[in-house]
């Protein structure tokens, strides 16, 4: 790994555990490896949101280029958001590609999605599904934004209706994930998601 | 005349100088004007030709001259170095009155968006000797660091490497500075400053003179495979320019085949469906067809679509399958779709239906003439052999045959014409004007048939009587763009 992308990391790394960021909680890193080129981030949903409560990780990989090319980042936690891949965790952010600038750092970058999380922008998707939910009925996306904090981040709401009804498709022998993710699809409409998940 | 007076008191060796004075008597202006109240008219090719467009094909070097003169041109009236110019330039496609225009109003505001200036006055700079570079954190002397207009201090070693890693990236003209949310960009004098490795340099300035390019409404890069040619033209409309070097012709407008009677729009969205719908219309356009009277199976070989069956000699349309008798003489209506007045009242399924059935009628026709235009290649090879042979047997010369060709590449081009209707034909909306079209279009495609038939069978055919049918086709062409083509 080239020097100077080395030397960074163990600088921002230095940086972040120190931030006040840290002293509240909000973000996190932690190393994966010695060469600095793998690294696991942390967030916590910010409050006043459908994420409030919940924990999620992030993949961060640092190329050989950093800092003159941005780290590529994606969530390991699995996130109902509109700018963020359901399937993969892949993140659609323009300071992850062309508005990336070398001075900026990890913290900047977790801080970023961080307030991603507060404001989505439903016209630059990455998932076309949870963008048409977020502009066509908010509520719903609410809801169901909700519902995978509890379930995958550690999120306080219990949702008993959403559990109800990936129940029944459980026991009718579909995958508790696959039949979460075909119920927030069709607006938990039961009925629908069945007939995709059967068809 | 004085002229002549000049010329019977001089030496009989002044011949090169008196033919100079005679140019400087009659120049071309004077002569027709002479002329001009006798039979012989003067023709304004721009007028007369629908297709006539003015245009030049420039080497790099010509290219670069002629931006660096533009570039001169702003940065003497504005007092700037050449390289803010060319920024000033990049972001306004090139208007030098409109920059001027609009630094003399607002200068500041023109910098700043232009992204020359930062939109806020950067704070003063730091006295201290020594400065923690924000990117490489390393602690350097001050006088190692570097800054754009808005003072955001880099360390030379970063300013390289950053520079490198963009125009690895293809990125040239766009590189900005390295701080966070700042849209400063980078001037080619700064980029070059920094970059000292031969290959990078080269690389940079290659890739800024191709945005220059992009960026300049009155020029293209030829579309040929690796060629370096640009074309320059004053008149920016979808006309037909022919390379100089790899003789590809291509719509200046769009950079696409030339596509006329068709907008550059229209043709864009028809290749986007062909290319959609290619799977169901290559099915049905099949390369053999029935004879319509004998049913023997019959492949096309040659480009005309005026079939006679080889077993019962019957005389029909390739389109259509009908009697070409019907097609020469009367009206030729195979070119035309019959479009069902009653479909707005049927069911969806068979709109839709009706829907592919038009697209498919427009596709093969325009597929069928694509083909011919091939296969007339392999004719003209043919004719070139044949001809070959000929003047070795001492049947006339080259010279004699060359009609033949000439023949040939109108014919080509005629159809060529015709291909691009089809097109223009299925986004029309019906009236009396696409009814118009579709007349003419019916014309110009029974005499391209005409043609091609004769000249397939060019020895046997009188060369009059060709020369006639050439005038003809190429007639009916230029009546369908005169009336049809709006660029």
């Amino acid at each position: 790994m080239a020097n100077i992308a080395a030397q960074r990391i163990r600088r921002e790394f230095k940086e972040v555990i120190k931030s006040e960021e840290v002293a509240k909680c909000a973000i996190k890193v932690e190393l994966l490896n010695d060469s600095y080129t793998e690294l696991k981030g942390e967030i916590t949903g910010p409050p006043d949101t459908a994420y409030e409560g919940g924990t999620f990780v992030l993949e961060i990989k640092v190329p050989e280029t950093y800092p003159f090319n941005p780290p590529k980042v994606r969530f390991i936690t699995k996130i109902w958001h509109p700018n963020i891949s359901s399937v993969t965790g892949a993140i659609c952010l323009d300071i992850l590609k062309d508005q990336w600038a070398a001075a900026m750092t990890l913290r900047t970058v977790l801080l970023s999605l961080q307030a991603l999380l507060s404001a989505a922008e439903p016209d630059d998707p990455q998932d076309a599904v949870v963008a048409k939910q977020f502009k066509e009925n908010i509520e719903m996306f609410q809801m169901t934004a909700r519902h995978w904090t509890n379930v995958y981040a550690g999120g306080p709401h219990v949702n008993k209706e959403c559990d109800d009804k990936i129940k029944r498709l459980v026991d009718m022998g579909v995958e508790e994930h696959q039949a979460r993710v075909a119920l927030s699809s069709y607006n938990w409409d039961i009925e629908r998601a069945t007939e995709q998940l059967f068809s | 005349m004085e002229n002549a007076i000049n010329l019977s008191s001089q030496a009989p060796e002044s011949d090169m100088e008196c033919s100079d004075n005679d140019n400087d008597c009659f120049d071309d202006d004077d002569y027709y004007n002479i002329v001009d109240d006798s039979e012989i008219e003067q023709i304004d090719p721009s007028k007369t030709d629908p297709e006539n467009f003015k245009y030049d094909c420039l080497g790099e070097e010509q290219v670069e001259r002629l931006l660096n003169e533009t570039v001169e041109c702003l940065s003497y009236n504005l007092k700037i170095t050449p390289s803010l110019a060319k920024v000033l330039l990049l972001s306004h496609q090139w208007r030098v009155n409109k920059i001027i225009e609009k630094f003399r109003k607002d200068a500041s505001e023109l910098l700043i968006s232009s992204r020359i200036k930062p939109p806020v006055t950067p704070p003063s700079l730091s006295l201290s000797r020594y400065i923690t570079c924000p990117v490489c954190v390393v602690v350097q002397p001050a006088e190692k660091f570097f800054s754009l207009s808005c003072s955001h201090m880099f360390c030379k070693d970063c300013w390289v490497t950053h520079f490198e890693v963009q125009i690895n990236q293809g990125i040239s003209t766009a590189i900005s500075c390295m701080a966070r949310d700042c849209v400063v960009l980078a001037p080619e004098d700064f980029v070059l400053k920094h970059l000292s490795r031969p290959s990078m340099r080269e690389k940079y300035q290659q890739f800024t003179f191709q945005d220059y390019v992009k960026s300049h409404p009155e020029l293209r890069f030829c579309p040929g495979p690796n060629c370096p040619i640009v074309v320059h033209s004053t008149e920016i409309r979808a006309k037909r320019a022919t390379c100089s070097n790899c003789k590809t012709a291509f719509c200046f407008q769009c950079g696409m085949d030339y596509h006329a009677p068709t907008e550059c729009s229209i043709i864009k969205k028809w290749l986007t469906k062909c290319a959609d719908d290619s799977e169901t219309a290559n099915y049905i356009s099949a390369h053999t067809k029935d004879c319509p009277k004998c049913h023997i199976c019959i492949e096309k070989n040659g480009g005309c679509n005026h079939m006679q069956c080889y077993n019962c000699k019957h005389d029909f349309c390739w389109m259509c399958l009908g009697d070409w008798k019907s097609h020469g003489s009367e009206y030729y209506e195979c070119s035309r779709y019959r479009e069902n007045p009653n479909i707005a009242h049927e069911s969806a399924h068979t709109q839709a239906r009706e829907a592919l059935k038009k697209y498919l009628h427009y596709y093969e026709r325009w597929e069928n003439h694509s083909k011919s235009l091939k296969l007339e290649e392999q004719t003209l090879e043919k004719l070139r052999a044949r001809i070959n042979q000929k003047v070795m047997a001492g049947v006339g010369t080259w010279i004699d045959w060359q009609y033949l060709f000439t023949a040939a590449s109108l014919l080509a081009k005629c159809r060529y014409t015709l291909q691009y209707t089809y097109p223009y034909a299925y986004y029309m909306d019906v009236g009396p004007r696409k009814e118009l079209f579709e007349y003419q279009q019916a014309q110009l495609e029974a005499e391209i048939e005409n043609l091609s038939w004769k000249i397939e069978r060019a020895e046997t055919t009188d060369r009059g009587d060709l020369e006639n049918q050439m005038d003809i086709a190429e007639k009916r062409r230029t009546t369908l763009l005169k009336d049809f083509l709006d660029v």
